[in-house]
């Protein structure tokens, strides 16, 4: 069980790392602190939004709060899978077959544009993902601890685009979009001379080793029968909308557990209470649910059905334990 | 406050205790209340019927073993078996596939309130068990716990006021003790599961409870839908017969073993000038129409064994006013209780009569009042001038009824003589020639106990009394354990009527009789005899012209003081708020001693209360934030209560409850924050 005092340190780091993100990426905090959990929580976060809207600044400016080393991919309808895990070369000088690591082995790996690559190399990442090795020739080669990949999706509709399957994306905690900055945080960011989009002036707070240590404890972090009840009737609730062709996996429940205990400490407290879960559903889940045809006709979305379940499904009467 | 919080165990939404004695008790208390109230249908079915109550705990052992809908079907064949040979004991001739049809009817064309025998126990008790056995089994599941209770009450209840007319519960009390237990009920009773709206439990009870009040108040009388039996019988009037069993003296009648009461035979109410009769119409004992003039304010019960040795003819020697006879063939005139059976008596007859008698004080009488409107009483058709005169005469310094009455004893008795060989008959001119005959002429001034109850009852009702005349044996000494009454001791009196206190008896051969004590009537001749001279039959003009008797009249109008009882219902509504009150209190005292969890219930019962609940899927902190700071603060206390692995105690929710309470209040219309205090919906489940 973990304690009052240690989630008030987590909560320290958790509010150091945002403020040195936030440093690079204004008016963002609410992503921030998304990609933040997701980081802690062991999983990995899908951007979707259009070009330049920041997802690449932000995926530097975490990697750079951090002090682990962050890599970028960016990829493209060529890119083969061994550009993006790494491959084995002859090494002339040895004469030996040496493994040469592809940009996968970083704390942070920025995947750009993901839905642009071909589905073998898409595949390649999202295997590694889950893995968290890399196996070439036989040999297994685990990345580095903590392991986060911020993959950007540009919406489907734009041309060139190979949509991720529904099993791939469920390979990823969080989605989210940053969507453009307020008027105030545009002028902000416009302003000559302003230190948005500036990773040199991230500073450095934390370390992998720190974040994994806090990352294995909270998942200790204690959840009451009810918000698990409650959970499971939201599962229950996206499975019996009819709106949906697929309701939310229980592995998406599970990682709705994950994260809201990341996300309870995040705010301080030692235990999840349902707002946490209201809180982070639409991020966790919207993205694993797979519509019907006519509801995509219909125009509907996903997060639209998830808030319905949301405002349907009774949250656990508080009551004295 | 700790301790409270882990006794509740798995409390739920509502913090509702779930301790299955506390339960049973409730649901015991419950249909003793409902059960004990319908034993009034019954006289001395109190017992019988508080042991009906707790059958349905029988159903619980064994529902461990089988499901509930068997066992409570095992309780009520087993109820029903018994119900069967109870009833076909008493009914042995019936077919047996209707003996416990039959019942009813049964019930239902009995005395009121009905004698405690098996039969007609057995409608009442298997009534009581079959709601017994469904409210224990249903507070013993969870769900639709009050339900059952709450509808089983409420029949009992409409059926105790439908039997009784609704005298059972003049008041209401027991209707309101009925609705306080069930208030307690939502409390106590963890209704979690399948819930029936509470708009169908309230709409079935407001239903019935106006049923119970509407019906009875309104004259419906479920012995109307049973026709009682109703037989014409020609019977022989049997005054002049007096004169025959004078004659025979100790020819033995019957014998009764009980204690020493005038045995009653045949009540006279009609006279017609020319002689007496009796009612020709009768029905089963405890038909549905009670007296004519309501029962007096104090009585007694008697009971006595009689067997018949001698006596002849369809009437029936009884005591009182019978309330049961254990002749099934016996039948009965509801407003004088004369008893008669049609097949005539026989010898070796015997049975138990068990009757009323009207024992009011002389205190009581003295002041009492006659009521006007008893014409059938008063008539006297074609009443002659003498014999109405000579009553005035004799009561014109009597300022009461009880006065008069006795002052027309005293004139009847004084100067005349008890003569077996006197001629009979009871028509105006036999009692002119008794009253005012000169000496010599035959039957002046003598007579048998006819003459004497006859001229009585005339002069009594000449002058406003309403009287009858009662043809009966005068009580006998006891012999060897047995009364032996004998032809001699036949005899005639006549009763006078007092608002509130009955038909009293008086006797105008002896003077003594069983009505008022002697020392009651000689104060008040005293006092007559005082004021002045005794008016003197001679000055009688002899010719007398014939009077209607529609000059005479009734004393006064007076009610019965029975009737002169404040309306308690009037409280009955304050009641209810007084109950709602209390119940709301309770509910707020245990969700104080609930800590933030209690808390936070207040502040939703506050926003129920104001109109403005929060949907379900709304978190606490999200409903807390828009009652400003308190509300949140209150939220994550209530969280942390609520969610953390090891709360914290937190000492000022209550307060800041009531902050949001107040924040919530003032927002709130005014005719919310009127019925703020007593709106029972927080008492309901969310």
């Amino acid at each position: 069980m973990i304690d009052a005092g240690e989630v008030s340190a987590f909560r320290d780091l958790h509010t150091r790392l945002g403020d040195a993100v936030e440093g690079a990426v204004r008016g963002k905090r609410d992503v921030v602190d998304l990609v933040l959990v997701a980081m802690f929580a062991g999983g990995h976060v899908l951007l979707e939004d259009v070009p330049g809207t920041g997802k690449t600044t932000l995926a530097r400016a975490v990697a750079g709060a951090l002090g682990g080393v962050s890599r970028r991919v960016q990829f493209t309808p060529d890119l083969l899978p061994s550009d993006v895990t790494g491959t084995s070369v002859y090494d002339p000088q040895t004469g030996q077959i040496r493994f040469r690591p592809g940009p996968v082995f970083a704390n942070i790996v920025l995947a750009d544009e993901i839905n642009r690559a071909a589905a073998k190399t898409q595949s390649a990442l999202l295997e590694v993902m889950e893995e968290r090795t890399v196996t070439i020739d036989g040999v297994g080669h685990a990345v580095p601890d903590p392991f986060l990949v911020v993959a950007t999706q540009n919406p489907i509709d734009l041309d060139g685009t190979y949509r991720l399957p529904e099993a791939q994306l469920d390979r990823f905690m969080l989605r989210t979009s940053i969507g453009y900055p307020s008027v105030e945080d545009e002028l902000d960011v416009l302003r000559p001379g302003s230190g948005a989009g500036r990773i040199a002036d991230v500073h450095t707070v934390s370390s992998p080793r720190e974040i994994s240590a806090f990352s294995g404890r909270l998942s200790l972090l204690h959840v009451a029968d009810p918000i698990l009840q409650y959970i499971s009737g939201l599962g229950t609730g996206t499975r019996s909308d009819e709106r949906l062709r697929l309701g939310s996996s229980t592995r998406g429940l599970r990682t709705l557990v994950r994260c809201a205990q990341v996300y309870a400490a995040s705010k301080g407290r030692h235990f999840v209470v349902p707002q946490d879960v209201q809180d982070i559903a639409d991020p966790v889940l919207a993205h694993r649910l797979v519509l019907t045809r006519e509801s995509v006709l219909a125009g509907v979305t996903t997060s639209e059905v998830l808030a319905d379940v949301l405002s349907r499904v009774p949250v656990p009467k508080p009551s004295a334990q | 406050m700790k301790r409270w919080t882990e006794r509740r165990g798995a409390g739920n939404g509502g913090g509702r205790v779930n301790s299955p004695l506390l339960k049973h008790g409730w649901v015991a208390a419950l249909l003793l209340v409902a059960s004990l109230q319908l034993a009034q249908a019954w006289d001395g079915a109190t017992p019988y019927f508080g042991l009906a109550a707790l059958a349905g705990f029988a159903a619980l052992p064994l529902r461990k073993l089988v499901p509930s809908g068997l066992a409570a079907l095992a309780v009520m064949v087993v109820a029903m078996t018994g119900g069967f040979f109870a009833a076909r004991g008493a009914s042995p001739d019936r077919d047996p596939t209707w003996v416990l049809l039959d019942t009813v009817p049964r019930l239902l064309t009995a005395a009121r309130p009905a004698p405690a025998t098996p039969e007609l126990l057995v409608p009442g008790l298997l009534l009581i068990i079959g709601v017994s056995t469904g409210a224990v089994l249903s507070v013993s599941k969870r769900g639709t716990a009050l339900f059952v209770p709450a509808l089983g009450a409420a029949t009992l209840y409409v059926s105790a006021a439908l039997l009784t007319t609704g005298r059972a519960d003049k008041y209401g009390l027991v209707a309101l003790t009925l609705v306080v237990l069930l208030a307690l009920g939502w409390l106590i009773i963890d209704r979690r599961g399948p819930v029936v709206p509470p708009a169908v439990p309230a709409t079935a009870l407001a239903a019935l409870t106006l049923v119970a009040f509407v019906l009875p108040a309104n004259g419906f009388e479920p012995r109307k839908l049973v026709t009682p039996p109703v037989t014409d019988i020609a019977v022989s009037n049997p005054l002049p017969q007096l004169a025959a069993w004078a004659a025979q003296g100790e020819a033995e009648l019957f014998r009764m073993r009980g204690p020493e009461v005038p045995v009653r035979l045949v009540t006279l109410s009609r006279y017609t000038g020319a002689s007496w009769e009796a009612a020709s119409t009768y029905g089963p004992l405890g038909v549905v129409d009670p007296p004519d003039l309501p029962a007096g304010g104090k009585s007694q019960d008697a009971s006595v064994d009689l067997r018949i040795t001698g006596l002849q003819g369809e009437w029936l020697p009884g005591v009182g006013k019978p309330r049961a006879v254990s002749l099934s063939n016996a039948m009965v005139d509801p407003d004088t209780g004369s008893l008669v059976v049609a097949d005539g008596l026989r010898t070796g007859l015997s049975y138990t009569v068990r009757g009323v008698l009207e024992t009011p004080a002389d205190s009581d009488l003295a002041e009492a009042r006659v009521p006007a409107d008893a014409t059938k009483y008063t008539a006297l058709p074609r009443l002659p001038f003498t014999l109405a005169d000579y009553a005035r005469q004799a009561t014109q310094n009597a300022r009461t009824p009880y006065e008069k009455a006795v002052a027309l004893e005293q004139v009847v008795r004084l100067n005349r003589r008890p003569d077996a060989e006197a001629p009979v008959g009871s028509s105006y001119a036999r009692l002119e020639t008794f009253l005012f005959g000169a000496p010599g002429e035959s039957g002046a001034g003598a007579g048998t106990a006819e003459q004497f109850a006859s001229a009585y009852a005339v002069l009594a009702r000449a002058v406003g009394l309403p009287t009858r005349v009662v043809v009966g044996f005068q009580p006998v000494p006891e012999e060897n354990g047995e009364r032996i009454v004998r032809a001699a001791d036949a005899t005639a009196w006549p009763e006078v009527y007092f608002s509130g206190w009955g038909w009293v008896a008086f006797d105008p051969v002896s003077g003594n009789g069983s009505g008022p004590s002697a020392a009651s009537k000689r104060e008040v001749l005293n006092r007559l005899a005082s004021t002045t001279a005794k008016p003197t039959p001679t000055s009688l003009p002899s010719v007398p012209p014939l009077v209607q008797p529609t000059a005479v009249q009734g004393d006064e109008v007076a009610a019965p003081p029975a009737d002169s009882v404040f309306p308690f219902w009037v409280f009955t509504p304050l009641l209810v708020l007084v109950a709602l009150c209390a119940a709301r209190t309770s509910r707020r005292l245990r969700l104080r001693a609930a800590g933030p969890v209690g808390a936070w219930n207040e502040v939703l019962d506050a926003l129920q209360l104001a109109g403005m609940r929060p949907n379900p899927s709304r978190t606490v902190p999200d409903v807390g934030r828009e009652w400003g700071e308190a509300g949140a603060r209150l939220a994550v206390m209530v969280d942390q209560a609520a969610f953390a692995p090891r709360p914290v105690p937190a000492q000022d929710s209550w307060r800041l409850a009531r902050q949001v309470e107040k924040a919530v209040r003032g927002k709130a219309s005014w005719w919310r924050r009127v019925l703020w205090a007593v709106d029972p919906r927080p008492l309901f489940r969310r």
